[in-house]
């Protein structure tokens, strides 16, 4: 009994090797590359954690291996049959492995506190880059105009989305607050621009809900009462998958939705194409043409 | 966890309507023989050719065949056709033999390689179809995934979800749908239903189902009418035989004298075998739902208005206001003076489909359900917030709701001296207007972040207001 527990616990750093050696080509830790800068960072992040994690694990698993197997090989007969040494605390090393953790532990929290600091943080928001995209797609701002160029809000169970409209002169207006007339208005289909930094506010309409891109890393808690700023940057324009993550409802797993990143012009002509439905009359050109996806 | 992995749930039953129960045991076994006659039972369903659905994959004529090569041509639109669909042979030397089955598909040429030779080859011009009841089939595949649970299996909107909502979910067995942009005595049409089901309704907890595919979508909508078919079927014909053989029928019937339970129940039996009797009501009762349906989908079934949409102003919006207040309109009956959902019509006693007084008072739906006139000023418009969906709304009500239809009271003349001037539909526009600048009634300019009037903004007051604080986690 005592070599099969010794080769249990040998057993299980020999499985965190191979599937450490195993998980990153075969795509087990993510859902495919990360798709935005940021989620590189976050991947790597990750990767770093997971180092440290394993490097600990396989280490004190071998330590606990190789002691059971000192102990049963001790008290084989015709060995000298030495009893196991039993000691009662070692200030020296209490001091040692608390500190070692706590220090790896620090190290990790100052490590990531850029990234952080660019996903959370408004005033690290690459905010220089967002208006480049404004300038891009004319938008008609303010200074202190919002960054968002959508408002997300969650409802059980479909993100209902609200970009601004269009001024008279072709200029898109800027986001506000609270919906105006000239709103445009689509459900769970979010279209932003790629390759560049885009910000949307999130809100909930009743529960709490998370807005989750898991190709973009980005995952957000909705709050009933707050409107939560996100911004993300998509590197190829294509389509990505737009998820509820925080369990809301019986209905929670119908939460699923599409996020388009495509270029400035496809984005201003999906406006467009929002507002030319929006405000069909079934009139003017030609009749019937309403049905048109 | 036994049930899951075997099935013992066992299979699903469409479910009975209400009356169904109120039958003599004879009469609901007659039922039940018709339906699953036409209908059959979700698993193992019946395309009936009766019915105006598109139920097959695709339908056409045979062009060339021979060996393993069929070429065909096929009615426009049809469905993806994939390897292994079977290929039905529905005239000719071929009829009623065995089907064949396609191995590859050539969508170019309308040509498929099939699995084996043909022992016979078809002549041109037989007529084939291509997935015979195969929409249905994915109809009701999608349909279980993702309506079921709030509509039920028979489209009674009686789901295992249904009681927690309100409004409940749909019962489709009237063939009444609420949002709707064809005349008021028409149906909805494909694109009505699909178009909600596409952006769902908001303000309720049908969802958008935006992800579908096509024919995704194709599958879904036609398996909705199907059951909404089966429904109405089985509604209209309870109604029919209860008049004389429910229970209660038969009891007063015996009681009256001559009749005996034996002689009523032998009359049924004739009355079922004679064609000319309850065959022929089955028959009409179909053929009356059939051309409702295919009518409701034709071009001239829609809502057209007269007139583009008039340009929204304060003097339009003001004439909307006028028009909403007008007593003969009595809008403001029903939505209230300021809009608010609680007019005096919301606190009148109302009676009941059986002429009985509803114990809660206000407006009820032809389904029996309380249904309060919308709160104007909450921005959400059930039925769609395009101009056409508002205008469909008041020109053609909302179907199966108290809200009525207003065509023929808001259309008039242009020139109302001059009985020979055009007809107008100006009226309607202004109310579209009205209705579309009431959440915005009491927003001062310059409140929320931004001036509703006056477009150019001022940046101090938004900045207070501007909803980009650091949120923490
Ligand atoms: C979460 C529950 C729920 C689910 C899931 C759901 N529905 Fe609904 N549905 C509703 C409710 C509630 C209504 C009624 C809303 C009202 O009366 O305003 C409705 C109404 C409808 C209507 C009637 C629209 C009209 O104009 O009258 C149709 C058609 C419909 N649903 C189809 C579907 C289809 C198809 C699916 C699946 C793809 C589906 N629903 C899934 C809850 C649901
Ligand atoms: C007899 C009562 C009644 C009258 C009169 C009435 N309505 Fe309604 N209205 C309702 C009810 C009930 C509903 C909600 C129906 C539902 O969703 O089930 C409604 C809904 C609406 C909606 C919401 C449509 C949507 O898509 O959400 C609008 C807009 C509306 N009515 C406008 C009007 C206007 C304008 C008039 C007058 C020309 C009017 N109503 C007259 C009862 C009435
Ligand atoms: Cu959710």
């Amino acid at each position: 009994m005592k070599w099969f527990w010794c080769l249990f616990f040998a057993f299980w750093p020999i499985v965190a090797i191979v599937v450490c050696l195993l998980a990153p080509g075969n795509n087990w830790w993510f859902p495919g590359e990360a798709a935005s800068p940021l989620g590189r960072r976050i991947d790597d992040l990750f990767y770093m954690i997971l180092w440290i994690t394993s490097i600990t694990f396989v280490g004190t698993q071998l330590v606990l291996a190789y002691v059971l197997f000192k102990g049963a090989s001790d008290t084989e007969p015709g060995t000298a049959n030495e009893k196991a040494w039993f000691s009662h605390g070692s200030h020296k090393l209490e001091v040692i492995w608390s500190s070692v953790p706590a220090v790896i532990l620090l190290f990790i929290a100052f490590y990531q506190l850029d990234v952080w600091a660019e996903y959370r943080v408004k005033d690290a928001f690459p905010r220089k880059r967002m208006e480049a995209v404004f300038e891009r797609i004319h938008q008609d701002r303010q200074k202190n105009d919002s960054l968002a160029l959508a408002e997300v809000t969650a409802r059980q169970f479909e993100w209902r989305i609200r970009y601004p409209g269009f001024n008279a002169d072709g200029t898109l207006k800027a986001l506000m607050p609270d919906p105006q007339p000239t709103d445009l208005y689509a459900v769970n289909d979010l279209h932003l621009p790629a390759s560049a930094p885009v910000m949307i506010n999130l809100r909930t309409q009743d529960v709490q809900h998370s807005f989750f891109l898991p190709e973009l890393r980005i995952k957000q808690d909705a709050v009933p009462g707050l409107v939560i700023p996100i911004w993300f940057e998509a590197d190829q324009q294509r389509s990505y998958q737009l998820l509820c993550a925080e369990l809301c409802g019986w209905g929670h797993y119908k939460m699923n939705a599409r996020f388009v990143a495509e270029s400035d012009e496809q984005f201003i002509e999906y406006l467009r194409q929002l507002e030319r439905e929006q405000n069909e009359d079934r009139v003017d050109d030609a009749p019937d043409t309403d049905e048109e996806e | 966890m036994i049930c899951l992995i075997s099935g013992c749930g066992g299979q699903p039953e469409f479910s009975h309507s209400e009356k169904f129960q109120t039958l003599k045991p004879y009469a609901q076994i007659y039922v039940d023989q018709v339906l699953d006659n036409y209908f059959g039972s979700p698993s193992d369903m019946v395309a009936w050719d009766k019915l105006p659905l598109e139920l097959h994959y695709g339908q056409g004529t045979v062009v060339e065949a021979s060996g393993r090569m069929l070429t065909v041509e096929l009615q426009a639109p049809h469905a993806e056709i994939t390897a292994g669909t079977e290929v039905l042979w529905d005239s000719g030397i071929l009829n009623d033999k065995d089907s064949a089955w396609i191995l590859e598909w050539d969508e170019a040429k309308h040509q498929a390689k099939l699995e084996s030779p043909l022992a016979t080859n078809p002549e041109v011009g037989d007529a084939v179809i291509l997935g015979p009841g195969q929409i249905l089939a994915t109809g009701r595949m999608l349909y279980a995934e993702h309506c079921q649970h709030c509509h039920g299996v028979a489209g009674d909107g009686n789901g295992p979800t249904a009681p927690y909502l309100n409004p409940r979910p749909r019962d489709y067995r009237k063939g009444i749908f609420k949002f709707t942009t064809t005349q008021s005595s028409k149906r909805a049409s494909r694109e009505d239903l699909s178009r909600i089901v596409e952006d769902g309704i908001p303000g309720t907890y049908m969802p958008s189902f935006k992800l579908l595919t096509e024919d995704e979508m194709t599958s879904i909508i036609e398996y909705v009418m199907w059951l909404s078919m089966r429904g109405e079927l089985e509604n209209q014909l309870i109604g029919l035989l209860a008049d004389s053989y429910s229970v209660e029928a038969v009891e007063d019937r015996i009681a009256g004298g001559d009749e005996t339970s034996d002689t009523i129940h032998q009359e049924f039996i004739d009355a079922v075998n004679d064609p000319d009797s309850f065959p022929f009501e089955v028959d009409t009762i179909v053929s009356r739902f059939t051309s409702e349906w295919v009518s409701s989908q034709e071009p001239d079934a829609e809502v057209q208005p007269l007139t583009p949409r008039t340009p929204s102003s304060d003097e339009s919006i003001a004439k909307g206001r006028e028009l909403y207040l007008k007593p003969s309109l009595k809008c403001a009956q029903c939505h209230g003076e300021a809009g608010l959902g609680d007019g005096s019509q919301t606190f009148a006693v109302s009676k009941d489909a059986a002429g009985q007084d509803n114990l809660t008072p206000g407006l009820y739906d032809t389904w029996g359900n309380l249904v309060k006139p919308r709160n104007l000023h909450s921005g959400i418009y059930r039925g769609g917030r395009r101009p056409i969906d508002l205008y469909s709304r008041i020109y053609a009500g909302i179907k199966g709701t108290p809200m009525p239809a207003f065509s023929s009271t808001l259309l008039r003349k242009s020139n109302p001296e001059d009985s020979g001037s055009e007809m107008t539909d100006e009226d309607i526009w202004h109310l579209v207007n009205y209705i579309y600048s009431i959440p915005f009634e009491d927003v001062k300019a310059g409140q929320g972040g931004s001036s509703i009037a006056n477009p150019v903004k001022d940046a101090n007051t938004a900045s207070e207001e501007d909803s980009e604080e650091v949120a923490v986690n």
